[in-house]
């Protein structure tokens, strides 16, 4: 069993007010059996609850899913809250659905990487552990 | 309770979540390194535990809960624990999202911790943790067991006062005595009041429970609760400040803090042990018992920082 | 071996490889004997199949009860399947205009696709609102927004469709209360609430109460409609989104008839009328790509259905024991890679709904998965179906795939599979208490990651996803989801002004009366909520008086 994010602890998170959250259980799954320790929010998070939780938990990165089309304000939001707490350092990855014309905006609002819906999971937990490495 | 006169400063979430992590993946050397002549908090903190078996709705509880300690201006920290799978060493930690519903209580801090080598309900290091959360100023300190069984013991000696949860259903009452829950707690929850049979619990609990040998002896409450709709919460609420009254009246702090080290000690030379069987080449295993015994127990000190 | 020569022709040395190892690999399972094939929900696939395999005779006819051939007679030669169309977006005036818009070019019904925050019960001022006004679909917080949506169109002649689930009673009492001010009888109008809240819980997330009141709220709103606007189908029970989340074909129809018969209880329980009430039930489905068992899904649903209302409700009538379905082509099977694809999928997958047996069919548009749709491919998209309708012959004979040896015995084991799930559901202690422990849930986020697993593997082809992939594709850049940014400025300039321009206490009274009347748990809330809405209250301002009393729901996260 792979087990590259042995010791890593990651943040799934759903802000906004998005229902769609398989896509956020499979890949908490996915970082799970990675052997992450993976904090879950459930539905509807705000930006400020979300940066909250990452300081608490003092997690090695957030993972936002974002469905709603409303991806560019939401990162924004929660790159600014994880300022506040002081948390701005811990990487920040996206996934959803997001248009490829998107990525550069987000990656300047402070996005690590983007993960689209076609990558395999092995391809998103490397890529992950490969950040956090 | 604080000092009302003085303003408290805010909870640092971000420094306080970091030096939670380094003590949580402290090897027993690094864990004493920061304990070492530490005195503890000066100020009195209530340390609670919250058990029961699995899908009881503990979290719940201690969601309803939470808000009543914040009413009494009370600032809480909250550890809240979530198994993790033998297979990969990783978990999914949901607790907190329960603990937590609103999400900006400016005084209160929850921190989710995987059970990792933890085989007792508990988490690596959770006496340091705990106490750790002890010296930043919190009124209360929660501690939420993964499940029910051999942890009722050893969280029995980390804190001051244990809730056991449980909820009406054939199985869980059979189980309850098997596992000795009953000569552990200090409170019991019924939870899912609504659901048919809870006040035939209620009783049954009652009077199964060890009963006081005087009238100076603390009696378990048994409350029944709704964690779903808020009910019996505040009898809960109740319930504990009259334990934590009682002990404060008939408990002596110096052998209450005695009690309390002598576990902390040992979770500390259990998980040493762990360390050094975990670490050891095969050829250990290759000797006789006695020798290998032997070999382990010397293993176990190292020289004090 | 044999390699066709069109791929011959096309293909790189890379995939004519991969061709001939295939078709080797195949003709070596052959000579084995034939290894073990199952369909995508376990179902074991005959190498042929014949009619000793039938568990037993239907003989029934089309139109005739259990419906295994269709509820009508004379199948599509009566009346084809409805076309239908989604939109909705920003604010009620730029709506209003695309729908006047569309109503000019000749089509009959509208579908309202509503923002998230009027979804979750948020009004727009509120902070979780924040970025999400006017966003996936049109912002409704008021009577007023409702009147704007449709000024000028004439609610007896339109049949208007709203997707809303958390809030529905709230939109369609606010509906009601439209169609009262424009002095249209309520009885002439005709349309469709979605209003399906347990798969909200289960797959779609916008939930509000916990689940006990929300159906409470389900079946008054059904039970008021019967009475009041018969012709308007109160509910769409809906196993699109469950599909769509990751679950199988069989977990699909058994998870969506299981809540269908939470809400008969529920009904039942309130002291509706089954009679009346059944035959205002509707399902809707997605179709996925394997398609004798989405053929085979239908079909059978169809008469598992028209028996359970029948044997286990008692039903007399035929409209209470038919089951009737609208479906969505394309979803979760659309891919951003090689998007053409997509149009042959949506065609495929028409067809599977066509001889399934559908009343009304949404056909995806192929660069869906990407993007927002064009108007070009919006319209391939509906030509696709009408290409089926008047070309390909589906829709001449009735149910043409009936007596089909393999068609009847999928027809068999998908009953009996999807009956199996409902017993499941049932021996957990029923789909409320499976969803308010986060069962059901667990179950779809496990089958999701076990699809998603299945696909990386390559063991379920995804053609130009993970097989015949191009390399050298230029993934198109998507058109942006773009709202104007003034919407949500000028919804929250219109609703700030009707909450000052309102009369306050007349507000305050609608929604002390409905309070008070939620207390009473015999009480139809219906009528209260038309007043409220009568009386401008705000959708907001009614969840959050509901909230109050009942709490909201508690979602369970465990995986």
């Amino acid at each position: 069993m792979a087990t590259q994010l042995q010791g890593k602890r990651i943040l799934i998170a759903k802000p906004g007010l998005d229902g769609h959250d398989v896509g956020a259980k499979v890949i908490a799954l996915a970082l799970r059996d990675a052997g992450a320790e993976v904090i879950y929010t459930g539905l509807r998070k705000t930006p400020d609850y979300i940066a909250r939780v990452a300081a608490e938990e003092n997690v090695d990165a957030v993972g936002l899913s974002i469905l709603s089309g409303s991806h560019l304000e939401l990162v924004k939001l929660t790159a600014a809250a994880l300022k506040r707490e002081h948390a701005d350092d811990v990487p920040l990855f996206v996934g959803g659905t997001i248009p490829r014309g998107d990525w550069n905006a987000l990656k300047e609002s402070g996005v690590d990487c983007v993960f689209d819906s076609e990558m395999s999971l092995e391809q998103i937990v490397d890529e992950v552990a490969r950040r956090l490495a | 309770m604080t000092d009302a006169t003085a303003p408290r400063a805010p909870i640092n979430r971000r420094a306080l979540g970091r030096a939670l992590s380094r003590i949580a993946d402290a090897m027993v050397a690094e864990a004493l390194a920061v304990l070492d002549g530490e005195a503890g908090a000066a100020r009195e903190v209530w340390r609670c535990g919250i058990t029961g078996p699995a899908g009881v709705g503990k979290s719940s509880l201690v969601g309803r809960f939470v808000n009543a300690r914040l009413a009494h201006k009370r600032r809480v920290g909250v550890v809240a624990i979530d198994p993790s799978s033998p297979y990969s060493q990783g978990a999914i930690l949901g607790d907190r999202i329960r603990i937590d519903a609103h999400g900006d209580d400016a005084e209160l801090f929850v921190r989710s911790l995987a059970s990792r080598h933890a085989r007792d309900g508990l988490a690596d290091n959770i006496a340091n943790v705990l106490a750790l959360l002890e010296a930043h100023d919190f009124d209360d300190v929660l501690v939420e067991t993964v499940g029910a069984g051999q942890s009722q013991y050893e969280v029995r000696e980390l804190v001051d006062t244990l809730i056991v949860v449980l909820m009406p259903g054939a199985g869980d009452m059979v189980q309850a005595v098997k596992a000795g829950i009953l000569e552990t707690g200090d409170i019991y929850v019924i939870n899912k009041a609504d659901r048919p049979g809870a006040k035939e619990m209620v009783a049954e609990i009652a009077s199964v429970l060890r009963h006081p040998q005087s009238s100076d002896d603390w009696l378990p409450p048994v409350v029944l609760a709704s964690a779903l709709g808020g009910d019996g919460i505040a009898e809960l609420d109740a319930a504990c400040e009259a334990h934590r009254a009682w002990r404060a009246s008939h408990l002596d702090a110096a052998t209450a803090r005695r009690t309390r080290r002598r576990a902390h000690v040992r979770a500390l030379v259990a998980r040493r042990l762990a360390e050094v069987t975990d670490g050891a080449d095969d050829a250990l295993w290759d000797v006789d018992v006695a020798s290998a015994y032997h070999a382990v127990v010397a293993g176990l000190d190292y020289p004090r920082r | 071996m044999e390699v066709s020569k069109a791929l011959v022709a096309t293909a790189t040395a890379a995939e004519l490889n991969q061709a001939i190892t295939m078709s080797q690999s195949k003709s070596e399972a052959h000579n084995a004997g034939a290894a073990r094939r199952t369909t995508p929900s376990g179902i074991e696939i005959p190498a042929v199949a014949t009619a000793a395999m039938r568990r037993g005779p239907d003989d029934s006819a089309p139109g005739e009860y259990p419906f295994t051939r269709g509820i009508f007679e004379d199948g599509y030669r009566g009346r084809l399947w409805t076309f239908r169309q989604y939109s909705g977006f920003g604010s009620a005036e730029e709506s209003n205009e695309r729908y006047r818009f569309l109503l000019e070019r000749g089509q009959t019904g509208l579908s309202v696709a509503l923002d998230l925050p009027t979804q979750c019960g948020y009004d727009p001022i509120d902070p979780m609102a924040r970025s999400e006004v006017g966003k996936v679909g049109v912002s409704i917080s008021n009577l007023s927004d409702m009147e704007t949506l449709f000024r000028d169109i004439d609610l007896a002649k339109v049949s208007t469709s709203f997707t809303i689930n958390g809030t529905a009673a709230m939109i369609f009492a606010m509906y009601l209360a439209a169609a009262d001010k424009a002095g249209v009888p309520r009885a002439k109008l005709t349309g469709t609430i979605q209003n399906d809240i347990l798969k909200e819980y289960v797959a779609r997330g916008t939930w509000i109460f916990p689940v006990r009141p929300a159906l409470r709220l389900v079946a008054d709103s059904i039970v008021y409609a019967n009475q009041e606007s018969p012709r308007f189908n109160p509910i769409s029970i809906a196993g699109a989104h469950v599909r769509d989340a990751g679950s199988s074909a069989v977990e699909e129809m058994g998870f969506t008839l299981a809540n269908g018969l939470a809400y008969v209880d529920e009904l039942l329980s309130r002291g509706a009328d089954l009679e009346r009430f059944a035959q205002s039930l509707s399902l809707f489905f997605y179709v996925h790509m394997n398609f004798f068992e989405e053929v085979a899904k239908f079909r059978a649903a169809r008469r598992l259905w028209a028996r359970l209302m029948k044997e286990r409700y008692g039903a007399r009538t035929e409209r209470a024991q038919q089951f009737r379905f609208g479906v969505v082509c394309g979803g979760s099977s659309l891919t951003a890679a090689q998007p053409y694809n997509n149009v042959v999928r949506v065609a495929v997958e028409t067809m599977a709904a066509t001889l399934g047996g559908a009343q009304s069919i949404f056909t995806c548009a192929y660069d869906e998965a990407f993007q927002l749709p064009t108007e070009q491919s919006a319209e391939l998209a509906l030509r696709t179906q009408q290409v089926i309708a008047y070309e390909s012959g589906i829709a001449d004979s009735v149910d043409p795939l009936g007596g089909s040896h393999y068609v009847e015995y999928l027809t068999d084991e998908m009953e009996v599979a999807i009956e199996g799930v409902i017993k499941e559901i049932a021996d957990y202690g029923g789909v409320v208490k499976a969803i308010e422990d986060g069962y059901l849930q667990r179950r779809i986020a496990r089958s999701a990651h076990e699809r998603k697993s299945r696909v990386d593997s390559g063991e379920s082809v995804v053609v130009g996803v993970n097989r015949f992939r191009n390399e050298t594709e230029n993934k198109t850049v998507g058109e942006v989801f773009e709202s104007r940014a003034s919407t949500a400025a000028e919804v929250l300039r219109k609703y700030e002004k009707i909450r000052d321009e309102r009369d306050a206490a007349a507000a305050e009274r609608s929604l002390a009366t409905l309070d008070k009347a939620a207390r009473d748990h015999s009480e139809n809330l219906m009528p209260y909520l038309v007043d409220c809405c009568h009386a401008y209250v705000t959708v907001g301002e009614m969840v959050e008086r509901l909230k109050q009393q009942w709490g909201e729901f508690v979602e369970p996260v465990k995986l």
